[in-house]
């Protein structure tokens, strides 16, 4: 890994990578050149899903993993004369160019080699072609080298690995230069990888050529990184596995993996105690997973048991699993902690070859098995030009699937069959059964808080704690009377914590991280089953010597405790002897290090007193004493244990008054606490109780504990993370405002990156709040930092610049306009861009030289509302403002009405959410530009909601939803895991629509600059990049005010990148987020941005007054409201307001440009040179470091500073899609239809959408449908097939399809149906992958086969005939109506609010695999349900006639025989008598 | 939550009952009536509860409105009295005589939509409800400092700093030359707007507080100000703007033209019952009276003329309607109750003879470019001058401070306009010249609302109490 050689923000520890992979393996283990041949084929087509260099020879890497091919090096080996015994190895050896270096390298690892008692032969430079590299890839081209290995005589296999793998970690650590790298070392397996795109590997490595070169098994990979500079060394496989989509827990396992090091101990490994770290700390997160492997492995445990316990599947949640599966999961759940993915593994140790999926399921893995016995897995079906006839069976794996040969036996293993393995190993039942207790909820806490605190007393305790009045009302007794959190608007106008002039909680300092393009947020209330908060409290063992005591654990399902819940704990059956109670108020004399210092000691004693619990309490307060903060002591309690060995012997539990909502308990545990108990929160609720008429008083403390749980649930969703002893220590937050001392000592490893307030700051902040504390007199603060309270915390839209900027839109008077810029521009030091001083360029120069507001003024865009959220008054005149003035509005997430198209009030930019509503091939063609909102700023990694009482008859229709039915919009794009799934959306987006702009709007967070830097290699032509301040919608108030980042770090950091890697040029650059004048956007201007986003100003000069209550449908303003009264008498806004309020800030911009000595704003982009730091007012403003920020260090001073590139097309020219153009379009514009025949191969992609694009442009959605194309293909379609199709477009496959089929189908129809010659099964066969029909809002698909995971995600429309479904199938459906004539998966109809479904339940176990939250099922029973009969019927016979499928027919032969098996599904809202009835009146 | 979000389109808003004019003119009794608690909570609960609370924006002592509305609506009276407390000294007498209009009614969110939260009636309601119900301030944390204060002065000012300082354990002692406590609260602002019961209730807080008050006591004449200066630890002058300003146009010292303050302490004292002889009653009953001034003062007069039974009550103002300084709601209650406005109206002299006023000579105005204070100046418009009978003019052109003649001696200072000179953002805010004495309300900054020196009385509390370092 690269370290970090510039002071700025491009950190290589932010890349992140993604690919296509498989594997191919002979069944038998009978090795054949032509494993390796169709390896290579199959990874060549895949060459779609890596990324590709300007050069189109560059990519970002592939490879090889091989089982090893003995016959072909022992010949190579012999040819150099080496003496093979009858074992030996070889390894793959990168090296530096430099001959010194080299050849020290080899003399280290020949060394460490014969270190370990193993006869080194000597080495080989491996042939290579340089000519297959591109000129990036060759400027770093190390020396390729093998190295030959005896083993001594009789050593077995296993030890003689074992021994290469100290031999190469040993190598390792000595060998210090950077080229080095050893791919791999070992007798079972070989590594062929490097830096050139997958077609040039042969010719790259002639090796491959050579037919000697035989292999049962190759596992192949393709990466898509982030970055562009070519690192030989991140090419995967790795030893053992290659991996697709990302380790959202990598840290936390990191962190465990090294706490946890001493309990690795076995006699098979000699001695581990030198692989210090065991695995590596830097790097990517699949080659740390793969240290992980090999250190398993290397103690004596098979590769398929070690990949379940790092990644089993949701065990906990799901109800009918095998107890004796259950046990086994949860014994190695109180060891191990879960990497969490997403994640696709293949991976070979030579004895298996195998095949898995994380609990998510994510990512695509797609098998086919084949007469002559080779198992093919890859991303996608149809990797290699198999006849269909010799196929035996083809699948895909499900989420928490496991597929594996086992190469001694020659069989098969699949998911079931491992468990069967594994569960019988050990009687973990048994000695779960004797070992585990369990804390449980029996006892319903009744009092709350068993010794209520008097009046004055809680005072005291809410005053040393800053618990303020607005906290108590609109934080904590909202989450226990409404058990969720608080809904708020218009995102968070306050200072970051280290800017304010308040005192603020420590929490504050710290941004939550989300998962953004490269990995998916999880939704954690409709994919609940995959989530876990259950905690074990107890100490972990040696897990390869694994016994009962493994199993002596206390087990409690959340980790916020109640009282009764700690008594239970502290209770002499439980820990009473065994823990260690530490006080965190110490001598008011004590500096925090010191009384860290003192904590860290106790802590450390008492887990060398072999104390399991370390408690570490503020309950007791004293005059004279203050508390140290229990964040801040769990942080340094936690790596002080790591750092002696000790933190696995010891559970840390929190008592503290501290922790209320949900961000505060994420961090205690991100920062290592097992469980909290908030007593406070518990004295605060009953006296609320107390004082008030709250009838549930009992229920309060639990229902408080249920809307945390909800809110942990979110946070860690948020990141994609699913169990909480994966979150617990993964620290994954950047903290904003922290001096590096605090950093250091307490959160080691967190990014922080503009230093901030010392342990000096805070301790003056507690002695301040311990002053009041004790100061009867004082009352307990009212609070002000979710809304504007006097003296409270500093808000920037706050009464005074409301009211200044509205009267200056209204009037017109720019004069009036400065003297609201002046409130804004010269406010106390609220963001920081404030700490910036702007220095002029040259002499100031007359302002009649500087470019006009008009050539300002298409540099503005509003930022994204939908209509659904704005009135469509508002809507309207803000697009028709933006038009007039040359600017752009965004349509926000829910359609727009066709009769806005191709006039004034029409949204020039389109946006493409996760909630997909409204976007069809019409709306996408009428675009100039198209959005992927991938994360906004309110809310950063989660999805929305639209409530039922706000989708009226219009939100409905535009939407292709039912009135009064509420929204959802998925926390991820459901076709957006990763990266190379984002370029297959744009690509999606290009072909529908060539002529638009596609844009990406991200949110600020560490690590953005290059996630954008992935999204420019995905062919984005524009990128936003919104502020943790930006956002308008209605969102949880934890999520306002923790997650994101500001968009000053964001911006710069993605600038620095993208000049860094050289792509700038080649991307336009916009930021969003609390911009109000022409000052912000001089300096958003120097920080890199070309283009900017307004959200909130364009609606407070329509009328808005900020009144926060957006999601409450009541806006007095008649701007964010749906309702006819307010909207017609309120809403006052005209167009000429928004253009007065960018008129205004463009003039502004332009006398600041006058001021500088600029022409045009232009020659400022990314000028950081032209900011200079301010000293701050306060302390801790005065010790930020903005450098990072404002540096250019590093980059190339010529390095393009804005994009040049007219557009960002991609590699991938859709050749068979321009055919089809080519051969339809006089058809379609004649309208005249016809019949035309293709061959498709996977890597032929978004097939259709083009066609679907040009007859939208023509004849808009609906127009061709009496003079259809039908489009008739045969082969195995690449990803999205049939995406956006129309009306007037009929696709028929013959063969099978990848993922995405039929996304967004607006009208038309997709058939896909087996060759007629099939080998399989059909029905039991998956034909079409993962995500089919996402956001489909009419149309027809009948696919002759099973479909993968989430089949009819947010479908609004369309009809749909498949014979099997994979797990999530209906989810967040709003409409349409889906037939499974066959077995589904879990979570069936999460989140499903309309339409219905048939399935067909010969298992009788849908009642189990339904989610029975919003959804019902009923019987067809023949008397009362006639219509549904029929209609049910009907679906089938049009099934049957489109693909001729057997078992279709076989149902319509005794259709009164199935009919009493199938279930209508749905939702408990609808009245099942109307379902008919309602389809007909849409149709 | 619970809450309705529409409820303020719903219910609309409604004051408390108000008299009908014919009964309301026939005595001095308030005229509004008040909420039950239903009404209360239905008011309340229309609040939206806004992200930017623009009437505690506006409010000059910043109440919690939006917070108290709330307990309002969950009917947590108890609780809403105590908030209420925490920024306002006299939120009862506020919520009567606020101009709420042009505060936290008129920046209310609603105001533009449906009607303003009824903010004035609601705080009116808290207090005066609590207090009936037994609520009385919680002071049981407060400790006894040792320390005391003097104040000059039974006025809002003095009452807020009073209020404050019993809180935070400094015992005060008030001093006023009237009979009763309140100033111009008792004694300027007429009982149809503050009953001076509830100014009693309020005497009875204040010294259930420990507050103890010395009346019909005027410093410098019946008490030395050397003396109380020995005698407390700081003081505290608030003692409020009495002198009048003149028009400075002729005929202003005629017989039958009455400065307002006079006019207005008269007639208290007669309804107080209070002694007569320095405080003679002025007897507008069946005169044909002009008003000059339109602020709140005027308002006041106008409807105590006609309440005396004057013939004809005609207020003349020089700018117009929109542009009064006065209370909307106090203009309208007097034009409901019979008195005739003339907007854009400059009197230029009063006529007359030693028999008394004739009439007024009046010259038509419109409104000019912006004077200093941001206010468009009135410009008279040439030809226009007309006559308007009168048998008798009050003058209400506000008020001015008067410095009493010990100033000099303790030290304190004031600027030209007779204001006392404080610190403005010294160590301890409204501290004076004189380190030990620390003054605020009117005579301060100029004759101003009750709030605001009810405001600057509870600021200077504060001062006082780290001057005396509690």
């Amino acid at each position: 890994m690269t370290e970090r050689i510039a002071n700025n923000l491009v950190d290589p520890a932010f890349d992140r990578d993604s690919c296509g992979f498989g594997l191919i393996a002979n069944l038998d283990d009978l090795p054949s050149h032509w494993v390796i041949q169709t390896a290579i084929a199959a990874l060549t087509r895949l060459t779609h899903r890596g990324a590709v260099d300007a050069d189109g020879k560059t990519g970002d890497g592939c490879g090889l993993l091989i089982k090893f091919p003995e016959t072909f090096l022992r010949a190579i080996g012999s040819e150099l004369g080496f003496t093979l015994n009858e074992r030996f190895a070889a390894g793959t050896v990168f090296l530096s160019q430099d001959v010194k270096v080299a050849a020290a390298a080899r003399e280290a690892i020949a060394a460490a080699v014969a270190g370990t008692g193993l006869e080194v032969l000597g080495w080989r430079a491996v042939p290579i072609n340089p000519d297959a590299c591109g000129a990036r890839a060759l400027a770093t081209l190390p020396r390729i080298e093998q190295l030959f290995v005896n083993a001594p005589d009789g050593m077995p296999r296993g030890r003689f690995n074992r021994r290469l793998f100290l031999a190469r970690r040993r190598a390792e650590k000595e060998i210090t230069d950077n080229a080095t790298y050893i791919a791999s070392l070992s007798s079972v397996t070989i590594s062929y990888k490097g830096m050139v795109m997958p077609a040039a590997l042969t010719q790259f490595y002639p090796d491959l050529k050579d037919p000697r070169m035989e292999s049962s098994v190759c596992v192949f990979h393709q990466r898509f990184s982030t970055n562009t500079l070519p690192e030989w060394r991140l090419a995967q496989p790795f030893r053992f596995l290659a991996h697709n989509g990302e380790i959202n827990t990598i840290q936390g396992n990191r962190n465990w993996a090294v706490a946890r090091a001493k309990n690795f101990v076995s006699d098979k490994l000699d001695d581990i105690s030198d692989l210090d770290p065991i695995i590596s700390l830097t790097g990517s997160d699949s080659s740390s997973l793969d240290n992980m492997l090999e250190v398993l492995r290397a103690g004596g445990m098979d590769v398929i048991q070690a990949m379940r316990i790092l990644m089993p599947p949701a065990w906990q949640t799901v109800d009918n699993i095998d107890p004796d599966v259950r046990a086994f999961y949860e014994f190695y759940d109180c060891q191990q902690e879960p990497w969490d993915g997403p994640a696709g593994i293949v991976l070979t140790d030579g004895r298996y070859a195998a095949c898995c999926l994380d609990r998510n399921g994510l990512r695509p893995a797609r098998y086919v098995i084949t007469n002559d016995r080779h198992l093919t897995v890859a991303s996608e079906v149809g990797v290699y030009d198999y006849d269909e006839k010799d196929v035996v069976s083809k699948g895909r794996l499900g989420p928490g699937e496991m597929l594996a040969v086992d190469l001694v036996n020659g069989v098969l293993l699949d998911t079931d069959d491992i468990h069967d393995i594994l569960k019988t190993r050990a009687p973990y039942k048994k000695w779960l059964k004797k070992g585990v207790r369990y804390l449980d909820s029996l006892l319903v806490d009744t009092r709350m808080a068993a010794e209520p605190m008097e009046a004055d007393e809680l005072a005291s305790f809410q005053k040393m704690f800053n618990l303020s009045r607005e906290e108590i009302n609109e934080v904590i007794a909202v989450l226990a009377k409404a058990e969720m959190e608080a809904v708020g608007s218009m995102g968070d106008d306050t200072p970051m914590a280290v800017l304010s002039g308040k005192i603020r909680s420590p929490f504050d300092y710290f941004r939550q991280q989300f998962a953004q393009v490269t990995n998916p947020p999880i939704d954690s209330l409709r994919e609940r089953i995959v989530m876990s908060l259950q905690t074990n409290i107890g100490g972990e063992s040696n897990l390869f010597d694994i016994g009962p005591r493994h199993a002596e654990q206390v087990i409690i399902n959340s980790p916020v405790l109640s009282q009764a819940k700690l008594r239970q704990l502290l209770s002499p059956e439980m820990f009473a002897d065994s823990h260690t109670f530490i006080h965190l108020n110490v001598d008011e004399n004590r500096s925090l290090p010191e009384a860290l210092d003192d904590i860290c000691a106790a802590a450390e004693q008492g887990v060398r007193d072999g104390k399991l619990l370390v408690m570490l309490s503020d309950r007791y307060i004293e005059r004279g004493k203050l508390p140290v903060h229990a964040l801040l002591a769990t942080g340094a309690v936690h790596h002080h244990l790591v750092r002696k060995g000790l933190r696995c012997d010891a559970n840390i539990i929190v008592e503290t008054g501290v922790a209320r909502d949900s961000h505060h308990f994420a961090c205690l545990i991100g920062y290592g606490a097992t469980a909290v108990y908030p007593y406070l929160v518990y004295q605060s609720l009953f006296d609320v109780a107390r004082r008030g008429n709250v009838s549930k008083q009992r229920e309060l403390g639990r229902s408080y504990r249920r809307g945390i749980r909800k809110g942990l649930f979110k946070v860690m969703s948020k990141m994609g993370i699913s169990s909480i002893s994966s979150y617990r220590g993964a620290q994954l937050f950047e903290i904003v405002g922290l001096h590096d001392e605090i950093v250091e000592r307490c959160f080691s490893g967190t990014t922080s990156r503009i230093q901030g307030a010392g342990f000096d700051d805070l301790l003056g902040d507690q002695r301040t709040l311990a002053a009041a504390a004790w100061d009867p007199r004082e009352q307990i603060s009212q609070g002000g930092l979710y809304r504007y309270v006097h003296g409270g915390e500093y808000h920037c839209y706050n009464p005074d610049v409301i009211s200044t900027l509205q009267a200056a839109v209204r009037s017109g008077d720019y004069d009036r306009y400065m003297e609201y810029a002046r409130l804004v521009n010269e406010r106390p030091v609220a963001t920081l861009r404030d700490l910036m001083k702007l220095k002029p360029a040259g002499k100031p120069i007359p302002l009649d030289e500087v470019e006009s507001i008009e050539d300002i003024l298409p540099r503005f865009d509003s930022a994204g509302m939908s209509l659904g959220a704005l009135s469509p008054e508002a809507h309207e005149a803000l697009a028709i403002a933006m038009n007039r003035m040359g600017g752009r509005s965004n349509s926000g997430e829910g359609g727009e009405d066709p009769s806005r198209y191709g006039t004034e009030r029409m949204s020039k930019i389109k946006q493409v959410a996760s909630g997909r509503f409204g976007v069809t091939a019409e709306y996408l063609v009428s675009a100039e530009v198209i959005q992927i909102k991938i994360a906004q700023g309110a809310k950063p990694g989660e999805g929305g909601q639209l409530p039922g009482h706000k989708v009226n008859e219009m939100i409905a229709k535009l939407r292709y939803a039912k009135p009064g039915v509420g929204l959802i919009s998925p926390p991820p794009h459901h076709d957006i895991y990763s990266i190379e799934d984002l370029a297959q959306l744009i690509f999606d987006l290009k072909q529908v629509n060539p002529q638009a702009l596609v844009s990406v709007k991200l949110v600020a967070e560490p690590g953005v600059g290059t996630i954008a830097a992935g999204v420019v290699k995905a062919y984005a032509d524009l990128i936003t990049i919104s502020g943790y301040d930006g956002g308008t919608g209605a969102s949880p108030l934890s999520s306002v005010k923790y997650a994101g980042s500001p968009w000053e770090l964001g911006l710069s950091e993605t600038h620095q990148v993208l000049r860094s890697q050289d792509m700038r040029h080649r991307v336009r650059l916009q930021t969003d987020g609390g911009l109000k004048t022409g000052l912000d956007v001089v300096k958003a201007a120097m920080l890199g941005a070309e283009s900017f986003g307004f959200g909130t100003g364009p609606m407070v000069a329509l009328g808005c007054k900020y009144l926060r209550i957006c999601h409450l449908n009541n806006c007095a303003t008649g701007v964010a409201t749906q309702n006819n009264v307010l909207r017609s008498e309120y809403f006052i806004g005209l167009p000429e307001m928004v253009i007065n309020f960018f008129r205004f800030i463009a003039e502004e911009v332009r006398h600041i440009l006058a001021e500088l000595g600029v022409q045009r704003l232009e020659d400022l982009i990314g000028r950081v040179d032209l900011l200079e730091p301010q000293r701050g007012v306060t302390e801790r403003q005065s010790r930020l470091d903005l450098s990072r920020i404002l540096s250019a260090d590093g980059l190339q001073k010529d390095a393009p500073q804005f994009c040049t590139d007219l557009r960002n097309a991609p590699f991938d020219k859709g050749e068979l899609a321009e055919q089809m153009v080519a051969a339809t379009l006089p058809a379609i514009e004649a309208k005249t239809g016809g019949r035309f025949e293709f061959d498709v191969r996977n890597f032929n992609r978004s097939i259709g959408a083009r066609l679907a694009g040009e007859i939208a442009r023509r004849h808009g959605n609906r127009g061709m449908r009496d003079a259809p194309l039908d489009i008739v293909l045969r082969g195995t379609a690449g990803q999205s097939f049939g995406a956006w199709n129309i009306d007037g477009l009929n696709l028929t496959l013959t063969g099978d399809a990848n993922d995405y089929v039929g996304k967004g189908m607006v009208g038309g129809s997709i058939v896909v149906r087996p060759p007629d010659d099939a080998g399989y099964i059909a029905r039991e066969t998956a034909i079409i992958g993962n995500t089919c029909l996402y956001g489909a809002t009419g149309g027809q698909l009948f696919a002759a086969g099973r479909a993968g995971e989430r089949f009819g995600v947010r479908n609004s429309g369309a009809n749909a005939v498949v014979e099997g479904a994979g797990d999530h199938c209906c989810e967040y459906m709003t409409d349409g109506v889906i037939v499974v004539l066959g077995s589904t998966g879990v979570n069936f109809g999460a989140g499903m609010t309309g339409g219905f479904a048939y399935v067909l339940d010969l298992e009788r176990d849908f009642v189990d695999r339904y989610n029975h939250e919003l959804i019902d099922i009923h019987r067809i029973t023949p008397e009362s349900m006639e219509a549904h009969l029929h209609h049910l019927r009907s679906l089938i016979v049009a099934h049957v006639e489109a693909t001729g499928s057997q078992w279709a027919d076989t149902i319509l032969e005794d259709y009164r025989t199935f009919l009493p098996k199938f279930w209508v599904v749905k939702p408990k809202a609808a009245e099942l008598g109307s379902l008919i009835e309602s389809l007909r009146r849409a149709a | 939550m619970a809450k309705h979000p529409l409820q303020f389109l719903e219910v609309p808003r409604r004051d408390p009952d108000k008299e009908s004019v014919e009964d309301r003119v026939r005595h001095f009794g308030e005229i509004y009536g008040s909420y039950d608690g239903a009404s209360a909570a239905a008011q309340a609960g229309r609040c939206l509860d806004c992200g930017n609370p623009y009437c505690e924006w506006q409010c000059p002592v910043h109440n919690y409105i939006p917070n108290w509305l709330k307990l309002i609506e969950e009917g947590r009276l108890f609780e809403a009295a105590e908030l209420s407390h925490q920024t306002n000294s006299l939120p009862e007498i506020c919520g009567r005589v606020c101009p709420q209009d042009r505060l936290c009614e008129g920046a209310c969110t609603l105001h533009d939509a449906n009607g303003a939260v009824t903010i004035g009636s609601i705080e009116k309601y808290i207090t005066d409800e609590a207090v009936k119900l037994g609520w009385r301030p919680d002071m049981s944390h407060v400790v006894d400092t040792g320390k005391t204060v003097g104040i000059v002065g039974a006025g809002p000012a003095g009452l807020a700093a009073a209020d404050v300082l019993a809180r935070n354990g400094i015992r005060s002692v008030v001093y006023d030359a009237y009979p009763e406590i309140g100033g111009l609260l008792t004694y300027g602002i007429p009982p149809f707007k503050l009953e001076k019961q509830v100014v009693r209730h309020r005497r009875e807080l204040l010294e259930g507080m420990g507050v103890r008050f010395v009346l019909n006591t005027r410093i410098g004449t019946d008490k030395s100000f050397d003396e109380l200066l020995d005698e407390y630890d700081a003081v505290f002058l608030g003692m409020g703007t009495y002198s009048s300003v003149s028009g400075g146009f002729a005929g202003e010292d005629l017989p039958g033209v009455c400065e307002a303050l006079p006019y207005l302490i008269g007639n208290v004292y007669r309804e107080l019952g209070h002694d007569e002889t320095d405080v003679p009653y002025i007897d507008l009953a069946g005169a044909n009276v002009v008003v000059l001034g339109g602020g709140d003062t005027g308002m006041d007069c106008n409807r105590t003329a006609i309440r005396q039974g004057a013939a004809s009550v005609t207020c003349a103002y020089r700018r117009d309607e929109a542009n009064m300084p006065g209370s909307r709601r106090e203009v309208a209650n007097s034009r409901e109750e019979g008195v005739r406005f003339m907007f854009n109206w400059q009197p230029l002299e009063i006529l007359g003879d030693e028999n008394g006023v004739t009439g007024v000579r009046l010259i038509e105005t419109r409104l000019g470019s912006a004077g200093p204070d941001g206010r468009r100046r009135p410009e008279p418009v040439p030809d226009t001058e007309e006559i308007l009978p009168a048998d008798a003019v009050v003058i209400a052109f506000g008020f001015r401070p008067s410095p009493p003649g010990w100033f000099a001696g303790a030290g304190v200072e004031t600027l030209d306009s007779g204001k006392v000179r404080v610190a403005a953002l010294g160590k301890f805010p409204f501290q004076t010249t004189n380190p030990k004495i620390f003054a605020g309300g009117d005579m301060v900054r100029g004759s101003d609302l009750v709030v605001t020196a009810v405001h600057e009385g509870r600021e200077a509390a504060k001062g006082i109490a780290r001057f005396l370092g509690v």
